[in-house]
């Protein structure tokens, strides 16, 4: 066995051992891999849908998802859109699940206690594989977005024409893809902290899932009801539309960075609750 | 380790022979865990002496994981404190890297192989650097999961094979591999046979051996006595939450009872003879049982020969920890 001088006095692994163990943790998780794999399907859906319908159906005004046809690299933006509504944040909520109360209905949250890990670091450790799901489930809506907005639907040689009717070329339009793409992580990181928090008051990863996927419900609905308007600035759905801003032009920054900082508030607020459970919590 | 009992008078306390060797590797002080009204510990004091093997009794529910889960910082006591390794207090966790434990059943992820699942573990193990390999193999092999013909468990390589899979037996074995990754300085195992077969048994306890060759200290809990029997040095026996007793095994055992047993040919003619002598016989399973009072064993025999019984035979009895056992935790009742 290999022991350095560090290794026998330090009273905790190195952070990015942590990490790394984490990372693959996560990676290999069966239920990750499936979540990831059917956000890849919905891109797919969409293109498949437009380009067998080819278009807009008679009677009705062209949606937002009838932007796409000939426009492929809307398609993008549109999955991320639709995906944001339910699958990305379920994506996101059942890391954050598995993540600590997971870990204590397996019965390993103990062991990484006792080895010890470190209660905050712990949580910095929890929180990196949480943001990694995140990005990856993103990844995968974009990277298949634009994958099959360019092979299945086409575009005019890669430009992308905006809601506003302007074209944009290939530069910028990658570029616009790329802002919703991190934009949507930020969101999804609001959804991860909160559910890592919750994930530290109870032992059954169920009770995580269920408690973000209604409270993004009730948000809805709320939301919903005219004389709660006064409720709009502080849920966190409100800004959920706010990526297709993109595809204006030009684009207007209100509506992405009010919704930024509401996602970093509650990024805040949940690390915060997460941390100061850890530091008590019985395993 | 300081001999304390909760109940004055109903065990007879025998003192530590060694008061002033090295500190203990664990100490608890006035250690008390209540969830909501229900007391699971209480007013436990407990000094684990460096390089024993303790074992740890007590019926189920008597306040045993509580009170290791306590003694280890999984759970904040109620009151009281707990010295790990000479660190207390917020610096406890200091002392973990030097604690293997296997608390509460084996805890593994179910999609991993048991060796994947090790490896994890060892990832989080401050003392290890370098190939986390080969410590994780080491451990393996030592519980009997290695691959090849020298596992003991399900043949073929139960390593390399899904945590989904294992048989109780197995997860134990695993569980005990993540406790011995590190070479320790203390080892607290809770409950540890359970689920596994005589072989598995006979390999924690030649494990327990090993551990104890090498001084490292033991914290073993069980309800099997026989099992604490064959591997402690010392003993503490909980009931209710509280600690009955605590000391060295074979001082209990000695101390415990002083009776002697007498197979003779006429036991009415003894136990007369013996009444006139001033002791208190009486007969059991057959036996003359002469209680500890004012006669040697040398002057009983006498008296029975002067008498003209025949003695076939005379025991001590030493308190068999099982007895000892059952005589704590039924004088409550």
């Amino acid at each position: 066995m290999t022991t350095s001088t560090a290794a026998a006095t330090r009273t905790t692994a190195p952070l990015g051992r942590l990490l790394g163990a984490e990372l693959r943790w996560v990676l290999r998780r069966p239920r990750t891999l499936v979540v990831l794999g059917l956000l890849g399907l919905v891109p797919l859906a969409i293109a498949i849908g437009i380009a067998t319908t080819g278009g807009p159906s008679a009677g009705r005004g062209p949606g937002l998802v009838a932007q796409v046809a000939g426009n492929g690299f809307v398609l993008p933006v549109v999955a991320l859109g639709l995906s944001l509504a339910l699958l990305l944040p379920l994506a996101v909520a059942s890391a954050g699940a598995d993540a600590i109360a997971g870990e204590a209905a397996t019965g390993t949250l103990r062991g990484l206690l006792l080895a010890p890990v470190g209660r905050l670091r712990l949580v910095v450790m929890k929180s990196a594989g949480v943001v990694t799901v995140a990005v990856l489930a993103v990844l995968v809506v974009a990277v298949v977005g634009m994958v099959a907005g360019t092979v299945v639907v086409g575009g005019a040689q890669g430009t992308l024409v905006t809601l506003s009717g302007t074209t944009l070329g290939v530069g910028e339009a990658l570029g616009r893809i790329g802002l919703v793409a991190v934009w949507t992580v930020g969101q999804l990181l609001a959804v991860g902290a909160v559910a890592l928090a919750i994930s530290t008051l109870t032992e059954h990863p169920l009770v995580v899932l269920a408690c973000v996927l209604g409270g993004l419900i009730v948000f809805g609905v709320l939301s919903a009801i005219p004389s709660l308007d006064w409720l709009q600035p502080v849920l966190l759905t409100t800004g959920f539309s706010a990526g297709t801003d993109v595809l204006r032009d030009p684009m207007p920054l209100d509506g992405l960075g009010s919704s930024t900082v509401r996602a970093l508030v509650y990024v805040v607020l949940g690390l915060a609750v997460t941390a100061w459970r850890m530091r008590r919590r019985d395993a | 380790m300081t001999p304390t009992t909760t109940a004055p008078g109903t065990l007879d306390l025998v003192p530590s022979s060694e008061p002033d060797g090295p500190a203990p590797a664990a100490r608890a002080r006035g250690l008390r865990k209540t969830f909501g009204r229900v007391v699971a510990v209480d007013g436990v004091d407990l000094d684990l002496p460096s390089g024993a093997v303790v074992g740890m009794l007590g019926p189920n529910g008597s306040g045993k994981t509580t009170l290791i889960r306590m003694l280890l910082g999984l759970t904040r006591p109620t009151a009281g404190h707990v010295e790990l390794l000479g660190r207390t207090g917020a610096d406890l966790p200091a002392a973990l890297p030097d604690v293997g434990a296997l608390v509460e059943g084996p805890g593994f992820h179910p999609f991993l192989s048991g060796r994947d699942n090790l490896l994890r573990a060892a990832a989080t193990e401050p003392r290890l650097d370098g190939d986390l390999r080969a410590p994780v193999d080491a451990a393996l092999e030592r519980v009997g999961l290695a691959g090849g013909a020298s596992g003991a468990t399900g043949g073929g390589d139960a390593a390399r094979r899904r945590y989904r899979g294992y048989s109780l037996g197995m997860k134990q074995r695993l569980g005990l591999a993540a406790a011995l990754l590190v070479p320790r300085r203390l080892v607290v195992l809770d409950e540890p046979t359970n689920g596994l077969d005589p072989a598995g048994t006979r390999d924690v306890r030649g494990v327990i051996a090993e551990l104890h060759d090498a001084g490292t200290t033991v914290l073993l809990s069980s309800h099997l006595l026989a099992e604490v029997e064959a591997v402690c040095t010392h003993v503490a026996v909980l009931q209710r939450g509280s600690l009955l007793v605590s000391g060295e095994l074979t001082a209990l055992l000695d101390g415990g009872s002083g009776e002697l047993v007498l197979t003779t040919d006429d036991p009415d003619a003894a136990l007369g003879a013996l009444r006139a002598a001033g002791a208190g016989p009486y007969l059991r399973d057959g036996g003359v049982v002469v209680p500890a009072g004012p006669l040697e064993p040398p002057e009983v025999v006498a008296a029975l020969v002067a008498a003209g019984v025949g003695v076939w035979e005379v025991r001590r009895r030493r308190a068999h920890l099982e007895e000892l056992f059952a005589r704590l935790t039924e004088e409550d009742e």
